[in-house]
């Protein structure tokens, strides 16, 4: 394949499905699922213009590290909170979840 | 009748693969098949990469998120459910709004892609990137490589205290 | 600038990495009661260390284009470490934390400190992307930290979800712009922006940066998380959100916008596709609604610190209003305001700290009889209550008129403006509701107050400020003004 919109077809058909997910799901590891969706949907962003633009230095490639590690510690930390809330109110859907109001 | 390239044919089926499960992923009412499904998207997209010549980046996709981020997202899955109810169900919302408002911004993001005049250079294939990102991480990166040491650490300290119980 | 060349810019950094990990180390080895006078002694350094920096200097790049080393991001950098070190005093008196996560609690501010440093200097979109994200994981965090309350828990549930997905959104942005310029360093991406066929691109990588960067200052269509945050963390943590973090996001939009677009090279002005659009209107309108939303909703809250997080969205809101003039005047009337707000609302934020310790409050009615029962406090507070509302003679009063100044300097956007002064005249109802609730109602407290001397030092001496500033603002001004 030696056309760049393709994949940013690919990129941008899975950023807005993980957008929808945002919006759509009520249960917060659902949530995450699409926030995971987005993160591909750049990386994936990243490595083709990588590939299309400037090959010599991998720039695209190191952004693309970075945010796959960043993804990780991101979903780890939201997975605690999660699990915590979870331990006290008994459920993830997010709009379960009103003490606060107004 | 020429027969297709079989680049192109393979290109096209990981394209189905990824959005077919990508698209199981956000609107499964079952949150374990989400989680599997994610599963097949993330292992598409490193064949993607393998396309772009990133044979690095594939690896550590297969390493980190399928290997990490999926497992850790499966256990939060099943920590946050009760095991009795077999089928682990997640009630969705605002789907109209939500549909809009993707396929708006999809069609705006289509508009940009085909409307832009993309500088392609004609980019020799290298035969491993390994190196060179390697180079650049000790170089012209090392600053962001040890601050993304110390978000990790910050993170591994966050989610411990969070989620251990409080000794007495 | 390489690697071992710059870290001589960049021993204030160093500094608060080396404090966060040996509090640590001194946590594991159980000598528990070494770690505060190692971080007030550690954060002392690091102020000289910065003082000895922050003499005017012309920028320079350090760490190979990276960073910026600066004069602008030295007074961002004083106006985070003021707040965040007296956060941390503060942080020993809260009776709302727990004592035994005590040296976590202060490992992550010293963390999202240092996000904050780097967020004021990155000139690279990956050091931007990174700084935001060091400042939100550890602030998720903070807002949880209270374990076993279930607002505290909820608030970083919505906080947690809210920031990655602005982070992310941010994030395709930024691919974009990438894409279209094919480096990572701003002021590249500056150069080749202008050869740009299609602007459409451009466009829409901007909005999504726009939505990054306006979650951290929340903005308007971006605010929802901050009142459910800001209410669900402890008192502490979210004194320490409303300043430090926003004076950061501000530093990090001016400097990558104003990058963006100035109009140094003429040449190519009215080709540059950037200027299709007029961003100013954009941000005036954003700022319009910012600051309405802001102070319609805090007009019916009862809850003081959910009144006080409204309060926060409608200054960003005053500040974006000088922002939209994208003019140096509005960066300086921008970061002369970001100081009076500092002093203005952190002292009002100790202040509810000092109540919610002795007295058990939670709304606005049950700060009835505050004013007789600790006098001296009161009076300051009401001080720092005058100049959030931006009356003389106060210092918040200076600031606005700066804002105002330099919108009416550039003769556009008139109805800002008189949005701008019907908002502020909507605010003066509820900051006086607490005034009212202080003074004008009869209850007797019996609780015993207990005055922490800490405590009652950093209220007095930070809402002295506000009448300090009133009558010596202009050394402050001429100072910033020296800066570009």
């Amino acid at each position: 394949m030696d056309y760049i919109q393709p994949y940013l077809m690919l990129s941008s058909i899975l950023f807005s499905m993980g957008i929808y997910a945002v919006i759509t799901r009520k249960n917060a590891v659902a949530i995450l699922m699409g926030i995971e969706l987005i993160l591909n949907a750049c990386n994936i962003n990243f490595v083709t213009f990588n590939r299309f633009g400037n090959f010599a230095t991998l720039d695209g490639h190191v952004f693309t590290m970075f945010v796959i590690v960043l993804a990780a510690a991101e979903a780890a930390v939201a997975l605690a909170i999660i699990i915590n809330l979870f331990k006290n109110i008994g459920t993830v859907d997010v709009d379960q979840a009103k003490e606060m109001k107004g | 009748m020429p027969i297709p390239d079989l680049g192109i044919l393979l290109f096209l089926g990981l394209c189905g693969l990824i959005v077919g499960s990508a698209f199981m992923v956000v609107t499964s009412p079952n949150l374990v098949h989400s989680a599997v499904s994610l599963l097949f998207t993330f292992f598409g997209i490193a064949a993607i990469y393998i396309y772009l010549y990133a044979d690095f980046i594939a690896a550590t996709q297969v390493v980190v998120y399928v290997g990490g981020i999926l497992v850790l997202i499966i256990f939060g899955v099943m920590l946050t459910n009760k095991i009795e109810n077999a089928t682990i169900t997640s009630k969705t919302h605002n789907q109209i709004p939500g549909a809009l408002f993707s396929g708006i911004l999809l069609l705006l993001q289509f508009y940009a892609i085909f409307n832009t005049k993309w500088l392609v250079n004609d980019n020799p294939e290298k035969s491993s990137t390994v190196m060179d990102i390697g180079e650049l991480l000790l170089g012209k990166y090392l600053l962001p490589f040890e601050v993304v040491s110390i978000l990790l650490l910050s993170a591994l300290i966050g989610a411990a205290m969070l989620s251990r119980k409080k000794v007495d | 600038m390489n690697n071992l060349q710059s870290i001589q810019y960049f021993l204030p950094e160093l500094l608060i990495v080396q404090l966060a990990l040996s509090i640590i180390i001194l946590d594991l080895l159980s000598l528990k009661r070494w770690v505060n006078i190692c971080v007030y002694i550690g954060l002392g350094c690091s102020a000289l260390l910065l003082c000895q920096l922050s003499s005017p200097i012309d920028g320079f790049h350090i760490f190979n284009g990276m960073l910026i080393n600066d004069s602008f991001s030295y007074y961002f950098k004083w106006i985070i470490l003021i707040s965040t070190a007296s956060i941390i005093v503060i942080s020993n008196y809260s009776k709302e934390l727990d004592r035994e996560y005590s040296v976590e609690f202060n490992a992550m501010i010293l963390f999202v400190l240092l996000g904050m440093f780097l967020m004021t200097n990155s000139i690279d979109l990956l050091m931007i992307y990174l700084s935001i994200e060091l400042v939100s994981i550890p602030s998720y965090v903070l807002a949880g930290i209270l374990k076993n309350d279930k607002k505290s828990n909820e608030a970083s549930l919505k906080y947690v979800i809210f920031g990655s997905f602005a982070s992310g959104l941010m994030l395709f942005g930024l691919s974009w712009l990438y894409g279209i310029s094919g480096s990572t360093n701003i002021y590249d991406i500056y150069n080749s922006l202008a050869l740009v066929e299609s602007p459409y691109m451009i466009y829409i990588s901007l909005m999504l940066i726009l939505v990054g960067f306006g979650y951290k200052i929340s903005m308007a269509p971006l605010h929802y998380w901050t009142p459910d945050v800001y209410e669900g963390s402890p008192t502490v943590v979210t004194a320490f959100f409303s300043v430090a973090p926003k004076a950061a996001g501000f530093a990090i939009l001016i400097r990558t916008f104003s990058i963006l677009f100035t109009d140094a090279n003429s040449l190519s002005v009215n080709t540059f596709p950037i200027h299709n659009v007029n961003w100013s209107l954009v941000v005036a309108v954003l700022s319009a609604i910012t600051m309405s939303i802001g102070n319609l909703l805090a007009l019916k809250q009862d809850n003081v610190k959910r009144m006080l997080a409204y309060s926060t969205i409608s200054h960003v809101g005053f500040m974006l209003m000088a922002f939209s003039t994208t003019s140096v005047e509005g960066n300086i009337g921008i970061m002369f305001y970001l100081a009076m707000y500092m002093f203005m609302n952190l002292s009002a934020f100790f202040m509810v700290i000092h109540v919610e310790n002795n007295f058990n409050v939670k709304n606005i009615e049950d700060w009835s009889g505050i004013g007789y029962k600790s006098p001296v406090l009161s009076i300051f507070m009401v001080l720092s209550l005058v100049s959030l509302a931006g009356l003389p003679p106060t210092s918040g009063f200076v600031g606005k008129v700066y804002l105002f100044r330099t919108l009416f300097a550039t003769e556009q956007f008139y109805w800002l403006g008189i949005v701008a002064i019907l908002n502020s005249v909507i605010s003066l109802y509820y900051y006086f509701k607490i005034v009212k609730s202080m003074y004008f109602s009869e209850k007797v407290i019996e609780e015993k107050e207990n005055i922490q001397a800490p405590v009652y030092t950093l209220i007095v001496l930070f809402s002295a400020q506000n009448i300090l500033f009133y009558m010596y603002w202009s050394d402050l001004y001429n100072y910033i003004k020296g800066l570009f």
